[in-house]
C-alpha cells in the first residue's frame, strides 16, 4: 500500500502545479463582482478540464482549474466503519473551521470528503509552491491522524475491557 | 461515574454537610437518581441528632417481585449496614419503601466518620443487589424438570432491560445494546470486540467468558419484540458457580447491574478524546500553515536586503500591500456612493473629514528596526 503512496501524492503535486496558474478575472455576467468561476460554472470558455487522480477504488483526487481558482477534491480511503465515522468526524471538525485554513471549503463536494477552494488572492498572499506543499503535507497527515485515532480507540476500548474483567478476578 | 459507584454521590455530599454542620440545620430534601431511585432526607432543627431518610425504587423484575415491599432478605441485609447507626423506622414514610432512622451522636468523631457515611449512602446498591441475588437462588423447579429456563427480564434502568437465563450449571446474562447515534454503536461495538478478545486470554480465564453477535441468542427466543430489536448487537456474559462464590457475589451482581452504563461511559469518554484530540490535531495543522506563511514574509524582506546607500531594510511586505489595496477599493466605493438627497456642502465635508489615511510616509519607504 505504502509503495501507491509516493507516486499517488507525485501526481497530484504535479497536476497542482500545473494547475495553479491563476489570474484576476472579473465576473462576467454581474458588473464590479469577482467570483471563483470553478464553483460558479457559468462560462465554459474560463473552465479548464477536470483531473481525476485515483489511488485506488476507495481514495481520489479530483482537481478542477478555472481561470482564477482551483477546487482540489479528496476522497480518503475507509477501510472500515470505525474509519469511516472517525474521518466523518475529523473532516466535518476540520471543515466547521475552515477560516482558520483560509483555502479550505466549508462543504466538500457531492462524493468526496473534504474540498480545498484555492483562488488568486491565495496566490498572491501566499507562495505557490508552498501551498502545494501545504496540501500533499496535509494529506499525509490526515491519513496518519485517522490511523492513530483508531488506534487510540482500539487500545483505550482493550485498556477498559482489561479493567471491566479484572472486577470478577 | 457517579452512576456505578455504588454510593449515592448525592446522598453522600448531603449526610457529610448534616453531619458536620456546626448549628442546627433544618433539612428536607427529595432526590431522585439513576435507575429511578427516590430518596427523602428530613432533619428536624428541634431533633439534630436525628435523620430519616426514606428510599423508594422501583422492583428490579415486575414480573416475579410483584410486592412493592421489600423482602425479609434485603431488610435483613440492611440492618447490617452500620448498625448502632441505622435503624429502620416502624412508621415508613408515604409514597416510600423503606424509612431508616440514622442516630448521628453514633457516627464516630474521628477520621471514621467519611467511611460510615458512604456506606449508609450505598443502601441503593444493597437493595438492588439483594434483588439480583433472590431472583438468581429462587429456582423454579417445576422450569426445571420440564427443561425450560425462561429468561428473567431485569430492569435496574427502565430503558435498558437486561436478560438472566438460568441454565444450571451456569447462568447466562443477555445484555441488548441500543444507541442513539450510529457512531456510538461502531464505538460500542469495537470495545465489545476488545472485550471478547482480553475475555479469551489466559490471564482473565476467571472472569465470566463473554460473546458478542448481532441476532438474538438462542435463549432469547419467544421475548417480546421491542426487547429484541436492537442496533448494537447483544452481550452475553457466561455466569458460572465460581463467580457468586462468596465475596465475589456481590461484585458480580453490581457488575452486571451496571454493565450498560458502563458501556455509555466508556463510549462517551471516547468521543470526548476524540474530540480533544481532533482540537489539538487542528492546532498542529494551522500551526504549519501559519509557518509557511511566516517563511514566506522572512523570505521577502530578505529578497530586499542590498542596496548600502539606504539605512535599514527596505520592506514590502506583501500583507502591506493587499491592504493598501483593500483600503483603496473602499475609498473608491465610497466615491462613487451616489446620494439621492443632495445636502450643500456635503461633498466638501466629505472630501475634508471622511479621507481615508495614506500608508505611504514622506521618505518613501518604511524603515524597519
Amino acid at each position: 500500500m505504502a509503495s501507491t503512496l509516493r507516486p499517488y501524492l507525485t501526481c497530484i503535486r504535479n497536476t497542482l502545479d500545473a494547475a495553479m496558474c491563476l489570474q484576476n478575472f472579473p465576473c462576467q455576467e454581474v458588473e464590479r463582482h469577482n467570483k471563483p468561476e470553478v464553483e460558479l460554472k457559468s462560462s465554459p470558455e474560463l473552465l479548464l478540464n477536470p483531473v481525476l487522480i485515483c489511488r485506488n477504488e476507495s481514495e481520489k483526487c479530483l482537481i478542477e482549474t478555472s481561470i482564477n481558482s482551483l477546487r482540489i477534491s479528496l476522497k480518503v480511503k475507509q477501510a472500515d466503519e470505525l474509519e469511516n465515522i472517525l474521518t466523518k468526524k475529523f473532516l466535518r471538525f476540520l471543515s466547521m473551521r475552515a477560516e482558520a485554513f483560509q483555502v479550505l471549503r466549508r462543504k466538500p463536494v457531492q462524493g468526496y470528503d473534504i474540498s480545498f477552494l484555492i483562488t488568486n488572492y491565495h496566490c498572491e498572499e501566499m507562495q505557490k509552491h508552498k501551498l502545494i506543499d501545504f496540501i500533499v503535507q496535509f494529506m499525509e497527515d490526515i491519513d496518519k491522524e485517522i490511523s492513530e485515532l483508531k488506534m487510540s480507540v482500539n487500545t483505550r476500548g482493550r485498556l477498559v475491557a482489561t479493567e471491566f474483567l479484572k472486577q470478577f478476578i | 461515574m457517579a452512576c456505578i459507584e455504588r454510593a449515592s454521590p448525592a446522598l453522600n455530599q448531603i449526610l457529610l454537610k448534616l453531619y458536620s454542620a456546626e448549628k442546627p440545620v433544618e433539612i428536607d430534601h427529595h432526590l431522585y437518581e439513576f435507575g429511578s431511585f427516590k430518596y427523602h432526607i428530613l432533619c428536624q432543627a428541634c431533633e439534630p441528632q436525628v435523620a430519616y431518610l426514606s428510599i423508594s425504587t422501583p422492583p428490579l423484575c415486575p414480573g416475579i417481585l410483584t410486592s412493592n415491599k421489600l423482602s425479609s432478605y434485603t431488610i435483613e441485609l440492611i440492618k447490617r449496614l452500620c448498625p448502632g447507626v441505622v435503624e429502620i423506622a416502624e412508621a415508613t414514610r408515604e409514597g416510600y419503601q423503606l424509612t431508616l432512622r440514622l442516630n448521628l451522636t453514633k457516627i464516630p468523631r474521628r477520621n471514621d466518620y467519611v467511611k460510615v457515611i458512604k456506606e449508609i449512602s450505598t443502601v441503593h446498591s444493597v437493595i438492588l443487589s439483594s434483588q439480583l441475588k433472590e431472583i438468581l437462588w429462587n429456582f423454579n423447579s417445576d422450569d426445571a424438570i420440564k427443561g425450560m429456563h425462561k429468561p428473567i427480564k431485569l430492569a435496574y434502568n427502565p430503558r435498558e432491560p437486561f436478560f438472566v437465563i438460568r441454565q444450571p450449571p451456569r447462568i447466562i446474562a443477555v445484555f441488548p445494546i441500543r444507541f442513539a447515534e450510529k457512531s456510538d454503536v461502531i464505538i460500542s461495538t469495537a470495545f465489545f470486540q476488545e472485550l471478547v478478545d482480553v475475555g479469551s486470554l489466559d490471564k482473565y480465564t476467571k472472569a465470566p467468558p463473554c460473546s458478542w453477535s448481532a441476532i438474538p441468542p438462542p435463549e432469547l427466543r419467544g421475548e417480546a419484540f421491542e426487547d429484541l430489536s436492537t442496533n448494537g448487537g447483544f452481550v452475553s456474559f457466561d455466569i458460572s458457580a465460581h463467580h457468586v462464590d462468596g465475596k465475589r457475589l456481590d461484585k458480580t451482581v453490581w457488575n452486571l447491574l451496571n454493565f450498560n452504563a458502563y458501556v455509555r461511559f466508556h463510549v462517551k469518554t471516547t468521543k470526548g478524546f476524540i474530540q480533544r484530540r481532533m482540537r489539538k490535531r487542528l492546532e498542529n495543522l494551522v500551526e504549519v500553515l501559519h509557518h509557511t506563511e511566516s517563511e514566506q514574509d522572512n523570505e521577502q524582506i530578505t529578497r530586499h536586503h542590498g542596496c548600502s546607500c539606504t539605512k535599514g531594510l527596505l520592506v514590502k511586505s506583501s500583507k502591506y500591500n493587499i491592504l493598501k489595496q483593500r483600503w483603496g477599493n473602499l475609498g473608491r466605493k465610497l466615491k462613487r456612493i451616489h446620494f439621492r438627497v443632495k445636502i450643500q456642502g456635503f461633498g466638501r465635508f466629505r472630501q475634508r473629514w471622511l479621507r481615508l489615511p495614506k500608508f505611504s510616509s514622506s521618505r518613501g519607504y518604511t524603515k524597519l528596526g
